[in-house]
């Protein structure tokens, strides 16, 4: 290829959008260290950049700054889980109204009361899980996918939330299974999720995490299962 | 921003001091989430990656020459890498070729000591260059900026033909690079 040739590609050649031969002769060029391509690629860099502007500008939330900023600082406890309990909690009651609003109107009063009361304390041993030093998140998932938070403490137990689950059948249930190293897989509780598919699984502690390497759904008979019946169709390393 | 400003803010970065994040978000953040927000279509998915990339930022802050500004074009490339690798994070195919910014030295993110940072005012130039395209040069723009397809893909996509494409292509880069260089229209 000819400069002039070259001088035309190089956005393309930036943006990954140029065919893999075209790419590669550019590579090759530039590793011989010609100069005015240097210049030329750093240009086509700042206006690759500068395309970001063609996206509709929006205002980041205001908490978002807070929380960028509270995870590169030296870790202050309270920060650090607050959106993330503040983001269970919306779940929490997601869920809550969720039930209330599919509860079968013959059911008694005092069922409501104990699924409502249930759900209070799994939403406090949540807050107990996410409040403690020792408690670690990981996060998975993306757009297409289940994806949500895992919280583990020790003394703590585990925390499971997120959403984008698929809708199981009414006799079936998720398990979550803690997966150690070596060894069968432990179970850390049964849960549903509600019919937009999020999910919130709290399984108390003190649990022993030595050696799990991941947590993993599977689809259950509705009372749960001693070990997995069937295939995970989420696996999450913690490791 | 000037260059000044810029090579305060590599200095910063360098040394480790967390203010650094804070100037480079208030600088950044607000485009780069309009980005994500963009290309995965999911604000909450726009926050954790907001949340990723400055962590990213921070965790490279070494490689910042001080003498160089050069973190904005920096920051907005890692973005779109992130955002188009998070939506199509099924598709290993596109995975391997988007070019790995990332593990690359940051050469060409830097700029000469005396020239200014024209970052944000080339993104000015390009939202407003954008009105002097036809539809068909920015719908292939946008097909490779923010979706990252080819040429060859764009082409698929519209059913238009190979050659169509790289002259509409080719207009439309003329027209951006002409307007982040700060040109008048050509
Ligand atoms: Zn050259």
């Amino acid at each position: 290829m000819t400069h002039p040739e070259m001088n035309e590609l190089y956005e393309l050649y930036v943006l990954g959008a140029l065919e893999p031969e075209l790419a590669s002769e550019i590579d090759s060029h530039l590793a011989e260290g010609c100069e005015y391509c240097v210049e030329r690629l750093r240009e086509a860099t700042l206006a690759a950049a500068a395309m970001s502007g063609m996206s509709e500008q929006l205002e980041p939330p205001k908490y978002l700054r807070d929380r960028v900023l509270a995870s590169v600082r030296p870790r202050k406890q309270s920060s650090q889980w607050l959106y993330a309990v503040a983001g269970l909690a919306a779940a929490c009651v997601l869920l809550f109204a969720y039930s209330l609003w599919s509860m079968n109107t013959a059911q008694s009063l005092r069922d409501r009361i104990s699924v409502l009361t249930q759900e209070r304390d799994q939403l406090r041993s949540a807050v107990e899980v996410l409040s403690r030093p020792d408690t670690r998140m990981v996060q998975f998932g993306n757009n297409n996918a289940p994806r949500g938070r895992v919280f583990l403490s020790p003394d703590g137990g585990v925390v499971f939330a997120g959403s984008q689950l698929p809708q199981i059948a009414s006799d079936k249930t998720f398990q979550l299974w803690l997966i150690p190293a070596v060894g069968p897989p432990e179970s850390a509780g049964t849960f549903r999720a509600n019919a937009a598919g999020e999910f919130v699984n709290v399984f108390p502690g003190p649990v022993n995490l030595t050696g799990i390497n991941a947590v993993a759904v599977s689809v259950e008979p509705r009372q749960g299962s001693s070990a997995p019946t069937t295939t995970p169709i989420l696996v999450v390393s913690i490791g | 921003m000037d260059a000044q400003s810029e090579v305060q803010l590599g200095e910063k970065l360098r040394n480790s001091d967390p203010d650094a994040i804070a100037e480079a978000y208030d600088l950044y953040g607000r485009i780069a989430y309009s980005l994500f927000v963009r290309i995965t279509r999911d604000h909450s998915a726009a926050e954790d990656l907001v949340q990723e990339l400055f962590l990213r930022l921070w965790n490279r802050r070494r490689e910042f020459d001080a003498t160089r500004g050069s973190i904005g074009p920096w920051l907005l490339s890692i973005a779109r890498n992130m955002a188009i690798d998070y939506v199509r994070s099924a598709q290993t195919r596109f995975q391997s070729r988007l070019r790995p910014i990332d593990q690359t030295d940051t050469l060409h993110f830097s700029y000469k000591p005396n020239e200014p940072e024209r970052l944000m005012d080339a993104v000015k130039a390009v939202q407003e260059a954008l009105a002097d395209l036809k539809p068909n040069q920015r719908k292939v723009l946008e097909l490779a900026y923010f979706e990252g397809c080819s040429q060859s893909e764009i082409a698929d996509r519209l059913k238009e033909p190979l050659g169509t494409v790289k002259s509409w292509m080719r207009a439309a880069l003329e027209r951006m690079r002409a307007a982040a260089k700060g040109e008048a229209k050509p």
